[in-house]
């Protein structure tokens, strides 16, 4: 037995206490049931109408952990034993109670096997279970043993008619009293019961009141002399009733009830000597079995049916997020609740729609008073209600005053033939401050960097500027002497004072640049020729190659439409690049010493710069991890440049990597968006381009 | 050396520079001392105007930095023809780093740009041992 232990420990109650508790419930139970056997029976083939200790032994032993199952057996045997020994031979009661045990050992182990443990009877799946093992293949077990127990003592010549009370009462206990059994001795074995509800306790006790008062009509109104089939229907209500809202268990529990008082009617109704005829007591198990079903389906499917209720709310109830569902007209009928804390503890009127409320008119009443909240949800809800939307998202600042949060609506279709909408709130505050955070970082970071490659330049870009400065000094020493001359050289001074003024420009102009290179900014994007982009990048970089003795080269193409981006950081991205490729030619002689940037349109909507540089080339393990951040070539590099560089690029809609050159040396490429994207280019682009080149 | 209307000779200076701007400044600057001045815009041009080996100058001004031949580039260039002539080198640098590498070269002075014209002038007299007259009376 150990793969049933092994299937469901945890079901199984442990410890001694446990079985003392389940023996207590037993004893009474199996001596009363075959009390009650030996009183119901067949008139003609002897066997129990009803034969209680088998629902008993298989729940018993379904419950309990198979060491223990030992016990139970035992005492069922002695309690069989006590009841029919000795007025029947040792040997028909010794064969009996083999019959007894196979019977409920075929069943528990059925059972439990094919249930995965005790049956909870939630949907139609575990009642398919339990009808095969304990209703069908156990009962069939015990009925060819104890037929063949009827005739070989004598008591019977044919075979199958005591094999049929057999199946037949055995089926009919298993149907009607098992779950209820079960039910009963993992109630009695539970360490830890739940509370129950007060109303579900008068509930209960009113059920249990109509069942009184079913059996007593069905007691009294004894079926003998009436329509017998009229009678029991009057057992239906309760049935469905204890079906519905008590599950299996209570279901099974009233068809027991129901069950015993028809049976009792008939003994009661009968006063012949000879008792009920089998036929009667035949068609009256027949009638039980056959409402016995469908009322344990309708109670399979009423708990499935209510866990299915249980997982939802429970599910709404654990997310942190505030839900509510709205139907097709846009009217809330259901929220969870986070959405009514939430709605208690807020003064917008958007905020405190519940449950029964029209969310829609809410949205609309709000967006009328001209709140641009109110305008994007009714929106939103309207959109997703008609289906022109599968979802929207909409983020919001908290509209009243002193609350700084900010939340996320999302509404989602719900997908149900009736329609109808979720709208998910989240508080989202956390995460837009981390956002804004991670911006922040990103910028200083990048800042830092640009700070850093000025740094490189700063040698040539002192040189840069010296050259107007010098030019200035040289020119104003000169006019102050012509000035001073007797006469004074004025037109000479003017000429030279008008030089002055356009050196000073120029270095002006370049401390501009500097300064905007500089400057730690917001981002600002606007439109960028990608020609000037790299001439700006050539003239701040121009003194550094000419001191590193690299000469520059371009190959622009004129009619590369504009970039739309933030100057600044494409500066340093380009600026990045033509250091980058300096570096690469460090060791490199000569002719060789030189640097190509590239402006090129692949296509419509990008174009492409391209930094080219004929040095050692990179190493081809390296080429792709290049941008990940400290990951670098060089002894003296931080390795953040090009992961910056990457950072930058992408967060303009292009991409950058790198390829070694067949002739030696690499290339970085850089692909961005253009500004104004051709419209029809994706749809037609074969159509479009050749009517563009005839014009 | 040419001599001027005064008599005494005209002290000649060949200046070479990349920067138009600085190259007219500094050639204003020094016709103000009464000097002889010729521009050259690189080391190449300077060293296409030369006569038969000689300069048509007493004294050169480089600049340190220039694209095609910087100002070492130069000098060894002319050091190599056999061309001795005394030179004052300009940069943004610092003039004492630039000025060890010209250790061995005929390099008089290394002055910081923007030069001022004190310094200018003196280095060049010290180039040329000779006095640079100011036209409009003490320095």
């Amino acid at each position: 037995m150990q793969f049933l232990g092994a299937r469901h420990p945890p079901k199984t109650v442990q410890g001694s206490r446990h079985l003392a508790a389940s023996l207590l419930l037993f004893v009474p139970l199996v001596f009363a049931g075959n009390q009650i056997g030996s009183i119901l029976r067949y008139p003609d083939v002897g066997s129990a109408v009803l034969f209680v200790p088998y629902a008993v032994l298989t729940a018993a032993l379904v419950v309990s952990r198979p060491r223990d199952w030992v016990w139970y057996i035992l005492i069922d045997s002695i309690a069989h034993f006590v009841t029919h020994w000795p007025q029947w031979p040792m040997s028909w009661v010794l064969l009996a109670t083999v019959a007894n045990i196979a019977r409920a050992l075929a069943a528990a182990v059925l059972v439990a096997r094919l249930c995965d443990g005790i049956p909870r009877f939630v949907g139609v799946r575990t009642l398919w279970c339990f009808v095969v093992g304990a209703v069908i293949v156990a009962p069939s077990i015990g009925a060819s043993i104890g037929a063949a127990n009827v005739v070989l003592h004598g008591a019977s010549d044919d075979y199958w008619r005591p094999w049929r009370a057999w199946f037949t009462s055995n089926a009919l206990t298993a149907f009607t009293m098992l779950p209820a059994s079960m039910a009963l001795f993992s109630y009695t074995a539970e360490p830890n019961r739940p509370r129950v509800e007060r109303r579900r306790l008068v509930e209960g006790v009113l059920v249990t009141a109509a069942l009184c008062a079913t059996a007593a009509f069905i007691l009294l109104g004894s079926i003998e002399r009436t329509n017998p089939a009229v009678t029991l229907f009057a057992a239906l209500p309760t049935l469905f009733w204890s079906a519905l809202r008590f599950g299996a268990a209570g279901a099974s529990g009233a068809l027991t009830v129901i069950t015993f008082a028809a049976i009792w009617s008939v003994y009661r109704g009968v006063t012949s000597a000879a008792g009920p005829s089998d036929g009667t007591i035949l068609g009256l198990q027949f009638f039980m079995f056959f409402t016995a079903g469908p009322v344990l389906a309708l109670a399979a499917i009423a708990a499935g049916r209510e866990a299915v209720v249980q997982l939802h709310r429970a599910l709404l109830a654990s997310l942190h997020d505030h839900v509510a569902l709205l139907d097709a007209r846009g009217v809330m009928f259901e929220a969870n609740a986070s959405w009514r804390r939430f709605a208690e503890s807020s003064a917008a009127p958007l905020h405190r729609a519940r449950t029964g409320d029209d969310y829609l008119a809410a949205c609309r009443s709000s967006a009328e008073r001209g709140d641009v909240m109110g305008t994007a949800l009714f929106d939103g809800v309207t959109k997703v209600l008609s289906g022109a939307e599968q979802h929207v998202e909409i983020e919001y600042d908290d509209p009243e005053p002193g609350r700084h949060e900010t939340y996320a609506i999302r509404i989602e279709s719900l997908e149900r033939p009736d329609g109808g909408a979720v709208v998910t709130r989240a508080n989202v505050t956390a995460r837009r401050q981390a956002q804004l955070e991670i911006e922040r970082h990103r910028r200083e970071l990048s800042h830092l960097a640009r700070v850093n490659l000025l740094g490189q330049l700063s040698g040539a870009l002192a040189h840069d500027l010296n050259q107007p400065l010098t030019a200035i000094l040289s020119n104003a020493q000169a006019a102050h002497k012509w000035l001073l001359r007797d006469p004074p050289n004025t037109e000479y001074a003017t000429e030279i004072l008008q030089d002055i003024i356009d050196d000073d420009r120029r270095a002006a102009a370049m401390i501009h640049r500097l300064r905007s290179l500089l400057k730690r900014g917001d981002l600002r994007v606007e439109r960028i020729d990608a020609a000037d982009l790299v001439s700006e990048a050539l003239d701040l970089s121009r003194s550094e190659l000419q001191a590193r003795n690299i000469e520059p080269m371009t190959s622009i193409n004129p009619a590369a439409p504009a970039l739309l981006g933030d100057k600044v950081q494409l500066q340093q991205v380009l600026l990045n690049l033509i250091l980058n490729a300096c570096d690469a030619m460090n060791d490199v002689e000569e002719p060789r010493r030189r640097l190509e940037l590239s402006v090129a349109s692949d296509d419509l909507r990008t174009v492409r710069l391209s930094v080219r540089d004929w040095g050692v080339g990179l190493p081809t393990d390296l080429i792709e991890r290049l941008f990940e951040p400290f990951v670098t070539t060089k002894s003296d590099g931080l390795g953040l440049g090009l992961s910056i560089s990457r950072t930058i690029i992408a967060a303009h809609g292009g991409r950058l990597w790198a390829e070694n050159n067949p002739g030696g040396g690499a290339t970085i490429h850089c692909v961005l968006p253009v500004a104004e994207p051709p419209e029809v280019a994706t749809a037609e682009p074969t159509s479009t381009l050749p009517d563009a080149v005839r014009h | 050396m040419r001599s001027d209307h005064t008599g005494r000779r005209q002290i000649r200076v060949a200046i070479v520079d990349d920067d138009a701007g600085v190259r007219v400044g500094l050639r204003r600057l020094c016709e103000v001392f009464e000097l002889g001045v010729s521009v050259y815009a690189s080391g190449h041009e300077f060293l296409a105007s030369l006569d038969h080996g000689c300069p048509h100058a007493d004294c050169l001004l480089i600049d340190a930095h220039m694209p095609t031949m910087t100002g070492v580039e130069l000098q060894h260039d002319l050091l190599s023809r056999g061309v001795q002539i005394p030179t004052i080198v300009f940069t943004g640098d610092d003039p004492d780093a630039v000025s060890a590498h010209h250790t061995g070269l005929s390099v008089v002075a290394c002055l910081r740009k923007p030069v001022e014209s004190d310094d200018l002038i003196a280095a060049i007299e010290r180039a040329v041992g000779a006095v640079v007259s100011d036209p409009d009376g003490p320095r």
